[in-house]
């Protein structure tokens, strides 16, 4: 079938779109800051020994590990204001469930970072005399962090993709922004021809610095 | 003559299993004393003791004249804090080097007095030249420890603990996991510091080592001192079956002497 490209409603309705995108970034950017920061708390506690602390946090990341995030988002925006005392907005909704996906996944890179740094180190370290934080501080964190890096930022690249499923709860996010262009303008050609290169330029450049990082850091121990 | 270390009645269990039982020690300052025995004797356990890598189940470590650990009701407490402040006075070599592979050889040597001892930027890089130079690589300041071969590596963890300038060296099978063709280079390293009179325990299962170098040699079997003496006496007439059975083990096979010439 022939089809008559015709991209001038994209351009009519670039603001919308401008819109969206702002959406998209503020999204991925609050649940990124949000989920490594406790995700370090949730690996540190992965990483204990004490049951108190170590169940939980295997318990919570398992469940978010092993659901999809289509679900949580679902859940958080339909199932959870039914039982919560306070409303929940699109927003507030996809922040949750993205975050909360977030922390799962970070933690796990936090945990397996610093378990990938050779037992040898703490015990070098030890044995000069260093106290637990100048081990952690000197020696662990600085080798385990540049593992890390790689890997936090394919969650990122991950976590700009995922914003997109927050259009199932109408959160003004880019893709909801072209489905609801498109049915006005009925392009959905060209709309989502638009959103699927506006994600790629807005991604490829995290992708190029991934690999970039990965093969720096596999240049030194 | 000056007693640096004293062990009484160290014991060590993992569970259920009984690793040291019942170590009694003594080493004077200048000696160095060569470990031997069986794997699973317990002689890297009795090293790790003394620097409390290991907390002891039982027994008193006394360094230079003070005990470690405060005694109350049969049992030995340790604070933290204490067991740094000791760790810091007593060197250790890994078997496997252990360097920090994201500083350099120099950054390596001066990561103890810098962060440990608090020792001013001038004083680090003092000791790091002198420490580097002894084992005679401060031509390698610069690089970073991948660059460098196993034996190379190794004396520059001997530099690294050597920096920290400690009463006493511990070694722990430290030529171990090197290529037959580098364990030479870190022997001879570990003979000049013995013959600077630096305090020695060594760990090892280089024989030949232990009795041109060693002022006492002691073999452990099942946890416990079962023989020591001057290599003469322990490594040429052994006078314990377990001894003899170890040193035939490891006689199996022998090279007359090799021409070099």
């Amino acid at each position: 079938m022939e089809h008559a490209w015709d991209f001038s409603a994209v351009f009519t309705n670039s603001y919308l779109l401008l819109i969206g995108l702002k959406n998209t970034i503020i999204l991925a950017v609050v649940c990124l800051v949000l989920g490594l920061f406790f995700g370090l708390f949730v690996g540190a506690a992965r990483y204990s020994t004490r049951i108190v602390f170590n169940w939980p946090a295997t318990a919570f990341v398992e469940v978010f590990r092993n659901t999809p995030v289509l679900v949580q988002i679902m859940w958080f925006f339909f199932a959870f204001p039914i039982i919560s005392p306070f409303d929940i907005d699109a927003f507030t909704a996809a922040t949750l469930g993205l975050t909360l996906n977030t922390i799962a996944f970070s933690s796990e890179i936090y945990r397996a970072g610093i378990q990938s740094i050779h037992r040898g180190q703490w015990e070098a370290a030890k044995a000069l005399g260093m106290n637990y934080t100048n081990q952690m501080r000197r020696i662990i964190l600085p080798q385990a962090i540049r593992r890390m890096i790689p890997a936090f930022m394919n969650r990122a690249v991950e976590l700009v993709k995922m914003t997109s499923l927050a259009s199932v709860i109408a959160y003004g996010e880019l893709m909801y922004q072209a489905k609801t262009i498109s049915t006005i303008e009925f392009n959905p050609i060209e709309m989502y021809t638009s959103v699927a290169l506006i994600f790629f330029v807005l991604i490829f450049p995290l992708t190029l610095f991934v690999q970039r990082l990965e093969i720096k850091s596999k240049g030194r121990g | 003559m000056v007693e640096i270390l004293k062990i009484e009645g160290l014991n060590k269990s993992f569970g259920d299993l009984t690793v040291l039982d019942g170590i009694d020690l003594s080493v004077n300052k200048g000696e160095t004393i060569v470990v031997i025995g069986a794997s699973g004797s317990g002689k890297s356990t009795m090293l790790r003791c003394v620097n409390f890598m290991e907390i002891p189940s039982g027994g008193r470590i006394t360094l230079n004249g003070s005990a470690i650990g405060t005694a109350s009701n049969g049992s030995v407490t340790y604070s933290e804090k204490e067991l740094t402040g000791l760790r810091a006075r007593v060197g250790m070599v890994f078997q496997h080097f252990n360097l920090f592979p994201h500083m350099t050889v120099k950054q390596n040597v001066m990561e103890g007095p810098k962060t440990v001892l608090k020792c001013s930027a001038v004083e680090c890089s003092r000791r790091a030249d002198k420490y580097l130079e002894k084992v005679g690589l401060g031509w390698k300041a610069d690089s970073f420890p991948s660059q460098l071969s196993g034996g190379q590596q190794q004396r520059v963890a001997i530099a690294r603990a050597l920096a920290m300038e400690p009463e006493i060296m511990l070694f722990d099978e430290a030529t171990s996991a090197l290529d037959p063709e580098l364990v030479g280079e870190v022997l001879l390293t570990m003979k000049e510091l013995a013959d600077e009179g630096m305090t020695m325990l060594i760990v090892t299962h280089e024989l030949g080592f232990a009795y041109t170098v060693a002022d006492r040699v002691l073999f452990l079997a099942n946890g416990k001192i079962l023989e020591q003496g001057d290599p003469e006496s322990v490594l040429i007439n052994p006078q314990q079956d377990a001894t003899k059975n170890f040193l035939r083990g490891h006689g199996s096979f022998r090279l007359p002497e090799p021409n070099l010439d």
